[in-house]
């Protein structure tokens, strides 16, 4: 429950079903919408207090309460986990997908161009046209300026967004939305997550499969490929002393020794495992990488390392919080979205420089998040939930430069219940980037149920 | 549209009523939109069937279809070498050592230590003087009727978690509302107590297999007030009962209709969930011959059975859907919703005593109890004596150590995180110490991070139960870790065994001799050459070089969990 804002009414225990006409209409611009939105919260609120309390496979590091003048919502920036997956070395590609939860308000980051429907619905938080950054070739948007140590990305053709981004799920609830985003499926009936099933088209024989960092499992790798949790690289070692620690795991290897067994090459896998760890936790960092600090930094900080160490890392998870902003997102001069997009920006930018650009030609970097928010801004100067968000996409192998899939607009008759449309299937963007850079191909194993439309962001599709 | 309160209340009712509908999982709407979403009309929800009536359930997103290693293991199903039924456990034991293993592996080929790696969660020596005095059979007569075994460990435990002895309405009344998590990490905890220290190791063993069968996540949002009593009036009450009693009661219990959504499922709104699993997880399996029209139907005749306001089980005919049902070879007019509680109990009593469903429990027994790919027929045998005695379990049991096949699987098997763990407890002997609760909660967590811990599988299709799934570096890294943390006594709160008092001294010892004493306490079996030779590397020290220091010179405790660390340990 961290990522949620402390006002988010997913927060709220026990709300209060409104009484009169006006009531109703704070949830919503028409009674039918708003008699929905109410029972998304109802819905979620029953759920959420427990919820939080049972994700024990789910849960989020807890952030620490009271960080003193910081932004209610840029304190989930410090939350983080991180996922990892290797493969065998020397092999292709590399797949981070971040997880962006509280539902990003993706109007505000790649944001319309001279829209008046965008101008009129957000009277004071529209960001200024003055103030976005050029999106070159594509004119109907420009980019929030807190991703600046991004724009070269964008220029060079190395980064690219889906907007109108959306999953089955159209509840608006946190948790039911995140986890249809991370299993795959409209069907709760799924319980894998779609990374998992991934993994496992990707095939097996590899030393390590997955890390979580910390206690949690993300819902997107639970599954039947094994996972590895760690508090970072340098807790995977054997636990002994110091200075018997190579003595002892020459003394494994003698005992894997002198007979034949499939154990034998699983402690084979192992102790190759330790050495890789020790040699990656041991991996300098690019001093010309200036990450912001923070969980989202440290989290590819290790990854960039698990990259530059050459292991074959194949598929790495993290997930940011604190971006349900429902009051006060701020301005393009401080607030939580230029303090939160900046943290993104700014670690993701660094990312970049510190695996370099021939790496970054094998790196495919996808953001999700489990809802945009809604077009008209609320009475707080922030947003409620909504339905189409957007997806940022980084790395080798893009139509970059340029927002794909198709844009409904903004005009009232285009929304969803004054939400944007999620014109895109989130998994079209997925099994389309999956089947070019990973020569996953079969995309009804990992999203069964769903026919998958060509977006046209990987070159090649 | 009018804008007073009884329209309102019935516009939010219908609205909640879709939301439920959509986000509480109904199967059978698939792909929608988000404009689909929004409006329903007064009356019935879209029942379109998008999954179509003859699609099978392997496409329409069951279990099976995921990483083969799931449920494929190692070895020929058809031969171990030999196969067939004795008189008598020990017959059938004598029988196996005559012959020849087709998959040979490391471990001893005792049957002593056979039976005590299968029929509990790891060997202790006081184990294996127990079975060479009364003699296998005897043992495992007296296994197969734990009431009649005095259990203080067991008792120990339970005496630690009181809320676990209380029903629904109990925990209610008593447990604070900002400790409602409380239950469900008790019976956490309680699972490993028990399967470290209960003397009624084999009911422990069966406790865990039908707790995977019947897989309800612990914790599970939904169940903070019934999955503890469902843990003991579902499975421990049943494990060694009768298949179809347990069923009955899992088909009635708070726990599994929340889990698995059937406490929303309505004949409006029906949800599948259920009905599903029922199917493919609980009785006939994914190949056990049903299509989407049966999972559809055996929906319908489980509409109705919900949860009441007080957490209890309940059944509303206003919510049940009447009309003609078929489920494979059940069919009921199910004419009158007061009926249906009835329907249902015929249908899940037609799904236990089903073929199929006797060779899918056979098989996942064979699974566990004999190796990853068991021998056909093996699995056979034991389906037929599962519909024979009724769904009993027992005699399956007693007709599996009667197998020669049973006695041909030594070291077929390889222990997952928790198992090796457990066994580590045990064989260590390790014991209730000044924070015991501390002691459990910290292995709990650890074997978590192993991603096992007891009962915390999320998906209703349990722990796998093959060595393919649990392949990987980290698992094998957390065992190694575990065996130092428990022999050097990291893990606080317990009561632990110094590493130099686990061999009897002998002071006239050499090295060699003392390596010897140390694996067969601890393995139970020697070292080969190769590996002796590490080992005694890894000590610096000369085989014949004489002992004159118990802890060998601090070495000790980094020495047994050595040992422990060898495929000895490893497989069961």
């Amino acid at each position: 429950m961290d990522f949620l804002h402390p006002e988010c009414p997913d927060r709220v225990a026990d709300l209060p079903e409104p009484r009169t006409r006006e009531e109703l209409l704070r949830y919503g611009p028409t009674e039918a919408e708003a008699a929905l939105r109410f029972q998304a919260e109802v819905v979620t609120a029953e759920l959420a207090a427990q919820k939080e309390k049972w994700r024990g496979g789910f849960t989020r590091r807890r952030i620490v309460a009271g960080a003193g003048a910081v932004g209610v919502a840029a304190l989930g920036s410090q939350l983080l986990t991180a996922k990892v997956a290797f493969g065998a070395p020397g092999d292709g590609n590399t797949l981070i997908v971040i997880m962006l939860r509280g539902g990003m308000d993706f109007l505000s980051v790649v944001v319309p161009r001279n829209d008046a429907n965008y101008a009129s619905a957000r009277p004071t938080i529209a960001v200024p046209g003055t103030a976005l950054l050029d999106a070159g070739p594509e004119t109907r948007f420009g980019l929030h300026p807190a991703m600046a140590p991004l724009h070269e990305l964008w220029k060079a053709g190395n980064m690219a967004a889906v907007a109108a981004v959306a999953s089955p799920d159209a509840s608006r609830s946190h948790f039911q939305a995140q986890d249809c985003y991370e299993r795959g499926a409209a069907s709760t009936a799924v319980r894998t997550g779609w990374m998992d099933r991934v993994l496992g088209k990707m095939g097996q024989g590899t030393t390590f499969r997955a890390i979580a960092e910390g206690s949690s499992l993300p819902r997107s790798l639970v599954g039947t490929s094994n996972k590895i949790v760690l508090r970072g690289i340098q807790d995977f070692r054997l636990d002994t002393a110091d200075n018997l620690r190579d003595r002892s795991l020459e003394a494994l290897r003698g005992l894997y020794t002198g007979f034949e067994h499939p154990m034998v090459a699983q402690a084979g896998a192992t102790l190759e495992a330790l050495t890789s760890a020790r040699r990656v936790a041991n991996m300098p960092a690019n001093p010309a990488a200036q990450y912001p600090g923070g969980g989202l930094s440290d989290g590819l900080r290790d990854v960039a390392r698990l990259i530059k160490a050459g292991v074959g890392l194949r598929m790495a998870a993290l997930d940011l919080g604190g971006w349900d902003m429902h009051t006060n997102i701020g301005t393009v001069d401080g607030g939580d979205m230029r303090n939160t997009l900046g943290n993104l920006s700014q670690a993701l930018g660094a990312f970049t420089v510190d695996i370099g650009p021939e790496a970054l030609k094998k790196v495919t970097i996808v953001t999700m998040s489990e809802f945009g928010r809604r077009v008209e801004q609320n009475g707080n100067a922030g947003t409620d939930h909504g339905h189409g968000g957007g997806m940022l996409l980084i790395g080798g192998g893009l139509n970059g430069g340029r927002v794909h899939g198709r844009w409904p607009g903004l005009a009232p008759g285009a929304r969803d219940h004054g939400d944007v449309a999620g014109a895109n299937d989130y998994r079209d963007v997925l099994a389309e980037m999956l089947k070019i850079r990973f020569g996953v191909t079969d995309s009804a194993a990992i999203f069964p149920d769903h026919q998958a439309k060509r977006i046209g962001a990987y070159a090649g599709s | 549209m009018a804008a007073g309160r009884p329209a309102l209340h019935r516009l939010m009712r219908n609205r909640r009523g879709a939301l439920i509908a959509f986000g509480g999982g109904a199967v059978a709407l698939t792909a929608l939109s988000s404009t689909m979403a929004a409006f329903l009309d007064d009356g019935e929800p879209a029942t379109a069937d998008a999954s179509g009536a003859q699609q099978t359930p392997q496409k329409a997103g069951s279990f099976a279809n995921r990483d083969a290693s799931y449920t494929v293991g190692v070895g020929d199903p058809n031969d171990l070498g030999a196969g067939g039924v004795a008189a008598t456990p020990s017959a059938a034991a004598q029988a196996a050592l005559a012959a020849t293993p087709r998959f040979p592996t490391p471990l001893s080929r005792d049957p002593v230590l056979h039976l005590l790696r299968r029929t509990t969660f790891g060997p202790t020596p006081a184990d294996v003087a127990e079975v060479k005095q009364i003699g296998i059979d005897a043992w495992i007569d007296r296994q197969l009727d734990p009431a009649a075994i005095p259990d203080p460990g067991g008792d120990q435990v339970n005496a630690m978690y009181p809320y676990l002895r209380l029903d629904i309405k109990q925990l209610r009344a008593s447990v604070p509302d900002d400790k409602r998590d409380d239950p469900s990490r008790q019976l956490g905890r309680a699972t490993i107590g028990r399967q470290i220290w209960t003397s009624r190791q084999l009911e422990e063993v069966m406790v865990d297999f039908w707790a995977n069968h019947l897989n309800i996540q612990n914790p599970f949002d939904g169940g903070q007030d019934n999955r503890t009593d469902w843990d003991r009036t579902v499975i421990r009450k049943y494990a060694l009962g009768k298949f179809s009693d347990m069923l009955l009661a899992s088909a009635r219990h708070p726990a599994m209709l929340r889990y698995l959504n059937n406490a929303d499922s309505d004949k409006r709104s029906v949800n599948e969930n259920y009905g599903r699993e029922l199917l493919e997880l609980h009785t006939v399996g994914i190949d056990g011959g049903y299509n989407e029209t049966d999972v559809r139907n055996c929906a319908y005749v489980m509409t109705g059975r919900t949860v009441d306001r007080n957490g209890n089980f309940v059944f509303e005919p206003r919510r049940h859907w009447t009309g003609a049902v078929k489920v494979m070879g059940f069919s009921h007019p199910n004419k009158k919703a007061a009926e249906g509680l009835a329907v249902g109990d015929a249908l899940v009593r037609y799904l236990a005593t089903h073929p199929s469903t006797a060779r899918y429990i056979a098989r996942k027994l064979a699974v566990r109890f004999v190796c990853d790919n068991p021998p056909n027929p093996l699995v056979d045998r034991l389906a037929q004596a599962y519909l024979q005695n009724g769904t009993a379990i027992v005699p399956v049991l007693q007709l599996m150590f009667r197998s020669i096949e049973f006695w041909m699987a030594t070291g077929l098997k390889t222990r997952r995180p928790l198992e090796n763990m457990v066994a580590t407890a045990r064989v260590v002997g390790v014991k209730p110490g000044a924070d015991t609760d501390k002691a459990l909660e910290s292995m709990y967590n650890s074997a978590d991070r192993l991603g096992h811990a007891p009962l915390a599988w999320g998906p209703p299709d349990g722990y796998p139960d093959v060595a393919g799934a649990w392949q990987s570096a980290h698992g094998m890294l957390g065992a190694w870790n575990s065996h130092r943390a428990m022999v050097q006594g990291k893990v606080r709160g317990l009561s632990f065994t110094a590493p130099e008092s686990l061999v009897g001294g002998n002071r006239n010892a050499t090295v060699g001799s003392y390596v010897d004493a140390m694996a067969q306490r601890l393995v139970f079996q020697p070292l080969n050459p190769e590996q002796k030779v590490a080992v005694l590397k890894f000590l610096g020290l000369a085989d014949t070089a004489k002992v004159t220091d118990p802890k060998l010179g601090g070495r000790v405790e980094h020495l047994a969990p050595l040992l422990l660390d060898s495929v000895y340990h490893g497989l069961r």
